[in-house]
């Protein structure tokens, strides 16, 4: 048949599907797909979200506005709503890194919790009383997670002073480019507060004040890339379920 | 990386006031990050107030007289799109530094660069978004550049002389500079049309659509700025590599 038309052409080079016909050629014809690459150079250049339309707005802080007004010499302003500081302006810029983080996350996450549950029933769970700095509230086994190498137990001490910590002994090889992180998530495996880094071998971390264990049982062991993405990576290695 | 976040709301004259609405809810957000990282719930909420439009001028008279150099058309145009602007810049280098510069440079630049904007090339939300990019680009272009000087004199340190890598420029990283440089050089409608195409994912139908412009000139349109921004890369991106 014939060759695409040049418009057919830079449409596929957007990526739009083309009439039957015309795919059906593409396909085949090393002419008219070298056409679409050459084309394609420049849409995939700038082919990234980050450049997309503006999505969610984000007010920037008071300081932006006064940079601009230093670096232009105008002597303008802006109405005091825009450069005050909300009252939660921290965390919310904090915040705003979520809507770009992939939403399938939490499906993987239960997926990972689907292969966990027969191991976790198995997870030997034991009440240990007065140890040597602080009482030891619960303890729970973390046993590997699918064909995972790591295990180890997860302890959850109160000292005198009434805070709460978790004695963590990990079990694990080392990592090249990533890390351990321990999580406390529900038994629903969606929402989840992170405990912090951990390695193989003995460590303590904090469990923030007020925490209700009994609304996050299960204790995660996960593998985090160095990607700078905050959220849990979906790739859990050891898990127990706490008994509160 | 999450191609649908960015098209979702264009970015429209007109629309500055129901934008917002897509901002982060405040309080909502506050409370939610700790216990719910990896969820995404609570996104959509409006919890802006709502804007007096009344008594402010209307988008167009901004533009005008931001190219007339009128210093509190600077000050309302940063009330009307600096959380847009800054949304965009925390999506390329999350909240922070980078895209505080990111989001300064812009205003800066659009205005000491405002004898460029005319109001035949479009509204100016969509130019600062234009100029925006700019930015975005720039900054990945400058940590690249020091990635790899870094890398080169690692390597340089390392190596023997025979063995040294000099630090060179990724070609996409470059590519996407020449290819917003030559976007600012289109007249209307090209610009629009190929804009709709590349950042809003829209189709020559949905553009023909959007533009009522007829399906066959849209067609066309595309295909010509294909070409002349192939052009484009091929003799600047080849002296670049030469």
């Amino acid at each position: 048949m014939q060759h695409c038309t040049p418009e057919q052409l830079a449409l596929a080079a957007l990526r739009e599907p083309l009439p039957a016909d015309d795919s059906a050629h593409l396909a085949t014809c090393e002419a008219c797909r070298s056409e679409v690459a050459s084309l394609q150079r420049a849409v995939d250049a700038v082919a990234v979200p980050q450049l997309a339309a503006p999505g969610p707005a984000v007010a920037p802080p008071p300081a932006v506005w006064d940079a601009i007004v230093a670096a232009t010499g105008v002597s303008a302003t802006v109405r005091d709503d825009v450069v005050a500081d909300p009252p939660a302006a921290e965390p919310v810029r904090a915040a705003t890194v979520l809507p770009f983080r992939p939403r399938r996350r939490p499906a993987l996450l239960v997926a990972a919790a689907v292969l966990a549950g027969a191991v976790v029933g198995a997870g030997a769970v034991a009440v240990v009383q007065n140890g040597d700095d602080g009482e030891a509230v619960t303890a729970v086994a973390l046993d590997p997670l699918a064909d995972n190498e790591a295990s180890g137990r997860a302890e959850v001490v109160e000292l005198e002073d009434g805070s709460r910590v978790v004695r963590v002994e990990l079990d694990a090889p080392a990592l090249d480019a990533e890390y351990y992180e321990i999580w406390l998530i529900d038994r629903d495996v969606v929402d989840m507060v992170p405990l912090g880094v951990v390695r193989p071998g003995t460590q303590t971390v904090e469990l923030p004040a007020d925490l209700d264990l009994g609304r996050f049982p299960l204790v995660d062991v996960s593998v985090e890339p160095l990607d700078g993405d905050p959220t849990h990576s979906g790739v859990s290695v050891a898990r127990g379920e706490l008994d509160t | 990386m999450l191609a649908e976040e960015g098209v979702q709301h264009p970015f429209e004259p007109g629309r500055s006031g129901a934008s917002e609405r897509h901002g982060a809810p405040v309080s909502e957000l506050v409370a939610v990050r700790p216990l719910r990282l990896g969820s995404v719930r609570g996104m959509a909420t409006d919890r802006r107030q709502a804007r007096p439009a009344a008594a402010e001028p209307d988008d167009r008279e901004i533009g005008r007289r931001f190219a007339a150099g009128d210093e509190q058309a600077l000050a309302l145009a940063y009330e009307r799109w600096a959380g847009q602007i800054h949304g965009m810049a925390v999506r390329a280098f999350g909240p922070g530094p980078d895209a505080e510069d990111v989001t300064q440079q812009t205003f800066v630049s659009a205005w000491t660069g405002r004898a460029g904007y005319r109001a035949d090339k479009g509204p100016l939300p969509g130019w600062l978004v234009g100029v925006a990019r700019h930015k975005i680009a720039d900054t990945w272009a400058r940590r690249d550049k020091q990635r790899r000087e870094t890398e080169a004199a690692m390597s340089e340190a390392q190596a023997g002389p025979a063995e040294r890598v000099t630090a060179g420029v990724d070609t996409q990283v470059a590519d996407r500079i020449l290819v917003l440089d030559e976007l600012d050089l289109l007249g209307q409608p090209q610009r629009g049309i190929i804009e709709l195409a590349f950042f809003e994912d829209l189709t020559h139908a949905q553009i023909a659509e959007r533009t009522g412009l007829p399906l066959g000139t849209v067609k066309s349109h595309i295909r010509r700025t294909l070409e002349r921004l192939r052009t484009r890369l091929e003799v600047d991106g080849a002296a670049l590599h030469a």
